[in-house]
């Protein structure tokens, strides 16, 4: 199955943050947007939000628990161990509870990334404009096969009163671009 | 979101965006040039005689090397510490500069990644030559076996060496692999080449740059800085325990964990000039890595030569005020004075005085300069190194036990080796990945950008 997109090119990264807020006065759903760089203005136009940083949170706090259990397991249960005095519990496992907290929440965390942005090595993409990656910003608005003709020049003609210098029809493969 | 203005121009010429997707990927594209060759081969020459003298130190033992009972830690030691110095300033400069939103970083963070990634892993090969017996390496790996099982010792500093090094490859190979994905996606996407097509297409995950991706990449960025900014800390930290958890005289000392950890991002930060004038100045990138990179790179390491400074003069002071005979004998008849003269005076020298110089506008301008002196202070950091190992070991308390130590050609040749094989790493960074980042100073044009 394909579908088939409404594209505005943009040149510059100003234009774009603005022309986000145009079209979306218009009441025009924006798909999505391309860009070769971030931007913060483009986050907060579409309103984005994601819940890493308490995923990270939750893996900070369970690498802690798991280090803490295997070091008193280890030390204090299977094999005690009395060494200089030490007690067995010994107040020196904070090193190694410190490091593998950041090691397990580290890796974790990049494989939450991996996993929800959907990407592995070797992934086939289709991409809507190749030019994306490299100094292009794109709007991307969906071609609903029930609009009319109107509807259609009415979006165009927004895209291109806020500023874009091209409007193009992309057709794509469905399954790949879905999340 | 910025609108300061201090550093002047970070990127000079008026880039757009696909000039600078050009200028970075030009060297991808162009034929491999004969120096490159020529330095590939002495890389290789080098890390054949370290090939050698590792199949000696496994084949033989650690009797080929100069260390004995007393000085039983040698370069081995050494350079381990340099190496992992070095390997510091690549997660300092993207993860410190990154928290605290220097833009300057962009131009320079992807070499200095690399240099930590390779240089990491050319220190992690001489704690597992050290243990002589490399086929047992894995006793140090905490599973269940059938000795007991009887567990590390994970109260020692040498364990959290492993554990630390180990969360600190894993973390800055990551990192630096992340922040390459959109780089290794604008070459899909740009190239010609259908072999380069499908191979920086495979390792560009599939990223398209749309804008939920971006905010996970840049959320998952601040992240990972967050987290590995105390690892960096805690790595040198755990690095100087080894040392400063023995009772040595000039190794016992609580200045040790800041004192190390500023001595390696000083070291790195010097390594990191180092390539950095010799990838603008091959590559032609002085629009990117412009002279006031280099400016901010040199005020960085005057600032950290004082504290450097301030940290030789404060274990002199401490040896004197502290009254221990012994102490004053390591830093007083060892050190400033005594058999290893030389040694001390050439790290002082390389790491408090002249970083200095830099201090005079005129030679932070003089990228000649600039270039000796950051080979100058990585030469300091090494004989740093070298007189807190040897100089403590070879005279302690008993003057029966004292010996002196000097190295053989086999421990000189994993040095060299390790040598080649960072340079060999460096090269292959310079041929097929791009050595700026991108998306990132494309991010960097517009100062005040949203």
């Amino acid at each position: 199955m394909t579908r088939t997109n409404i594209i505005g090119v943009y040149e510059d990264e100003d234009i774009l943050v603005e022309a986000i807020h145009h079209v979306q006065s218009k009441n025009i759903e924006i798909k999505d947007v391309y860009t070769p760089i971030p931007l913060h203005g483009v986050f907060e136009a579409l309103k984005l939000k994601t819940r890493l940083p308490f995923a990270t949170f939750i893996y900070g706090a369970f690498g802690a628990a798991v280090v803490f259990a295997f070091l008193y397991w280890t030390s204090v249960i299977s094999y005690p161990l009395k060494f200089g005095g030490k007690p067995l519990n010994s107040l020196s496992f904070i090193i190694i509870l410190f490091v593998g907290t950041i090691f397990i929440a580290t890796l974790l965390t990049f494989l939450t990334f991996f996993i929800r942005q959907n990407l592995y090595p070797g992934k086939e993409v289709t991409i809507l404009d190749p030019r994306t990656t490299d100094d292009k910003l794109i709007i991307v608005v969906d071609k609903d096969d029930d609009l009319s003709a109107s509807e259609i020049a009415r979006i165009k003609s927004a895209l291109v009163e806020s500023g874009a210098s091209e409007v193009n029809e992309v057709v794509e493969e469905v399954e790949i671009s879905k999340e | 979101m910025y609108t300061q203005n201090v550093r002047g121009k970070l990127v000079e010429g008026d880039k757009t965006f696909g000039q600078i997707s050009q200028d970075v990927m030009r060297p991808l594209y162009a034929k491999t040039p004969i120096w490159w060759y020529v330095a590939a081969t002495i890389a290789f020459a080098a890390m054949l005689f370290g090939g050698w003298a590792i199949y000696t130190t496994v084949t033989y033992g650690i009797g080929t090397w100069g260390v004995n009972n007393n000085v039983a830690w040698g370069w081995g030691i050494i350079n381990f510490v340099w190496w992992i110095g070095i390997g510091h300033a690549g997660t300092a400069f993207s993860i410190f500069l990154l928290l605290m939103r220097q833009k300057w970083r962009t131009s320079i963070n992807r070499a200095a990644e690399a240099m930590t990634v390779v240089a990491v892993l050319c220190a992690g090969m001489f704690p597992m030559l050290h243990m002589g017996r490399i086929w047992n390496a894995f006793f140090i790996l905490p599973y269940w076996n059938t000795r007991g099982p009887i567990w590390d010792n994970f109260n020692s500093p040498l364990f959290w060496d492993v554990v630390a090094i180990s969360t600190y490859l894993m973390a800055s190979a990551v990192f630096w692999y992340i922040g390459m994905i959109p780089d290794f996606a604008t070459i899909r996407d740009a190239t010609t080449s259908k072999i380069k097509k499908k191979v920086y297409g495979f390792f560009s995950f599939g990223w398209v740059g749309n804008a939920k991706g971006w905010f996970r990449f840049e959320t998952a960025s601040l992240l990972l800085g967050g987290l590995a900014a105390p690892l960096v800390v805690a790595v040198h930290s755990i690095v100087s325990m080894d040392f400063a958890t023995s009772v040595m005289p000039g190794w016992h000392t609580t200045i040790f964990p800041p004192y190390f950890v500023t001595g390696a991002i000083f070291s790195g930060f010097g390594m990191v000039l180092t390539l950095m004038i010799i990838v603008r100045k091959i590559y032609k990138f002085q629009d990117y890595v412009t002279q006031g990179h280099l400016d901010a790179i040199t005020r960085i390491l005057t600032f950290i030569s004082l504290i450097m400074a301030t940290a030789y003069s404060t274990e002199l002071f401490i040896a004197w005020y502290g009254g221990q005979e012994y102490e004053m004998f390591t830093f007083m008849k060892n050190r400033v004075t005594g058999e290893y003269t030389f040694a001390f005076w050439t790290m002082v020298t390389c790491n408090a005085f002249i970083p200095q110089l830099f201090w005079f506008k005129k030679i932070r301008k003089n990228v000649t300069f600039v270039f000796i002196a950051s080979i100058f202070i990585n030469i300091g950091m090494w004989f740093e190194r070298y007189v807190i190992v040897v100089t403590s070991l070879s005279k302690d308390f008993l003057p029966s036990s004292w010996a002196t130590y000097s190295p053989t050609i086999v421990e000189m040749g994993i040095f060299i080796g390790t040598l080649g094989l960072f340079l060999l790493g460096i090269l292959y960074f310079f041929r097929y990945i791009p050595m700026i980042a991108m998306s990132e100073v494309k991010g960097i044009l517009k100062q005040t950008s949203k």
